[in-house]
This record gives structure tokens, sequence and C-alpha cells, in this order.
């Protein structure tokens, strides 16, 4: 029989059994996920994941208690459904952030190895830039601020400026 | 008798080997496999015993086959 907040093509109980099942499309859910949803689930259930078809795992949840009403096995489903969509999801989260997690764990047992010998040192290349600053965050305070000389063609403009009279006062002047 | 059918793409064969070995002083077992799925038949004197047998047979043949696919992921 189908539980009645899941379709049959989904979800169903043998309330006889006291037995639930819930089939999960492989593409969704791997099969790693579906291993962390059911352990979160084993002190309270008998758990078994079966292969329904190529494309459909297949998990069957028994309740320890015993025979139970649709309504409670249905609520079982329900929480392993939900578990599983987290355990998924964490189980995504954690493979594409693993090149991050591998990038500094070899940082850090790099650092724990200890300062570099003089042999080391003496082949570091230290030509290279540390890192690109385009905003000019790292520039010194004098780097920044030094003043700077007055192009050429401005200066020339100025000057002309100077000789010719700025306003009507200057003319009128004596 | 129950009859328990653990998938062959689910489960290790190794598991369910360890796991029928850990339970054997609480009922009787017998393994055949097909095609597809390693079979266990359960036989215990009480049908409750029987089927509580039956469900940790389960729970303990799957924690052992996750235990062998985490070890090979990591080797």
């Amino acid at each position: 029989m189908s539980t009645p907040a899941f379709p049959e093509s989904l979800a169903g109980a043998d309330v006889v059994a006291g037995s639930v099942h819930l089939l999960v499309q492989r593409e969704l859910y791997p099969l790693d996920a579906i291993f962390a949803a059911a352990f979160t689930f084993i002190n309270d259930c008998w758990v078994v994941i079966d292969v329904a078809d190529e494309a459909r795992h297949k998990v069957v949840l028994t309740p320890k208690a015993g025979a139970q009403d649709a309504e409670t096995l249905q609520r079982w489903i329900g929480g392993f459904a939900n578990e599983l969509l987290s355990c998924a999801y964490r189980h995504r989260l954690a493979k594409d952030n693993r090149v991050t997690v591998e990038a500094v764990t070899l940082q850090a047992l790099a650092g724990a190895m200890g300062p570099p010998t003089l042999d080391e040192l003496e082949d570091f290349d230290f030509s290279n830039e540390a890192f690109e600053d385009p905003l000019g965050i790292a520039q010194s305070w004098e780097e920044k601020y030094a003043k700077k000389p007055k192009p050429e063609a401005k200066d020339d403009a100025k000057d002309d400026a100077k000789d010719e009279p700025t306003s009507e006062k200057d003319e009128d002047a004596p | 008798m129950i009859e328990l059918r653990f998938h062959r793409a689910v489960y290790a064969g190794e598991a369910v080997d360890a796991a029928v070995k850990q339970f054997a002083r609480f009922g009787a077992f017998e393994l055949a496999e097909d095609s597809s799925h390693w079979v266990v038949r359960v036989t215990a004197r009480k049908p409750e015993r029987e089927r509580a047998l039956a469900g940790e047979l389960g729970n303990l043949a799957l924690g052992l086959t996750d235990e062998r696919r985490r070890a090979a992921r990591l080797a």
C-alpha cells in the first residue's frame, strides 16, 4: 500500500510486516549519502538497501518497535527522506570543497615541517612577485603619496594662463 | 525461517559473511548466492527472535560494508 503523503512510485508501506520502503534516484542520491542516512536510523530501525532497477535504489525500514500503523510508518519514511536529502547535500558540499580542504591541509603540514635550510633558501626564487596589487594596498605611504613631478604640458598651459588676463579686474587695473 | 537478500552492488560479500559469523551463536544461518544477491536464511527458536536476528544481521552487514567502502576509498 502506498503511504498517503508519498506517491506510490516513491514510497510504500507494508503494515502487516511493519515495514516501509522508499525508492531513491541514483542520479540524485549517491550510495554514500544513502549509507549515511541509513546510519542515523539503525538505532530505531532495521535498514536494508536494495537495487530496485537501473536508476533507483530501494531503502526498506522496519521499525524495531514492532507493528505500527500507516501514519507512524509514514513519519518514519518522511524522516528518512529528509535525512537523505541532508546527507546528499553534505556529500555534494564535501565533494565541492575537497580541493580547498586539501590545499589548506597541505599548507598546514608544510608549515609543520619547520623552517627551510640554507640550501633550500639559496635555491629559492625570490624574483617572483608575491601577489598582484592593483589597488596599491601593499604600497608604503611614501610610495603612495610622494609628490610626483608635474608633466611639462600642464606646466606650459599654466604659464600661458598666467600671461593672459584672467578677469575684467585685471584689464581695468592701472 | 526468514530469507534476507543483500544485493551484490550494495553489500560486500565479506561484510555479509562477517556479520553472519558475529551472530552465529544466536541462531542458524544458511548462506547462498544467486547472480545478483547474497542470500542468508535465518532460523531461530522464536519468531520474534528470528525477526530481530535477521534485522540486526542486516544492520551489521550494512555497517561492515560501509567500513570496507571507506577503507577502500582511503587506500
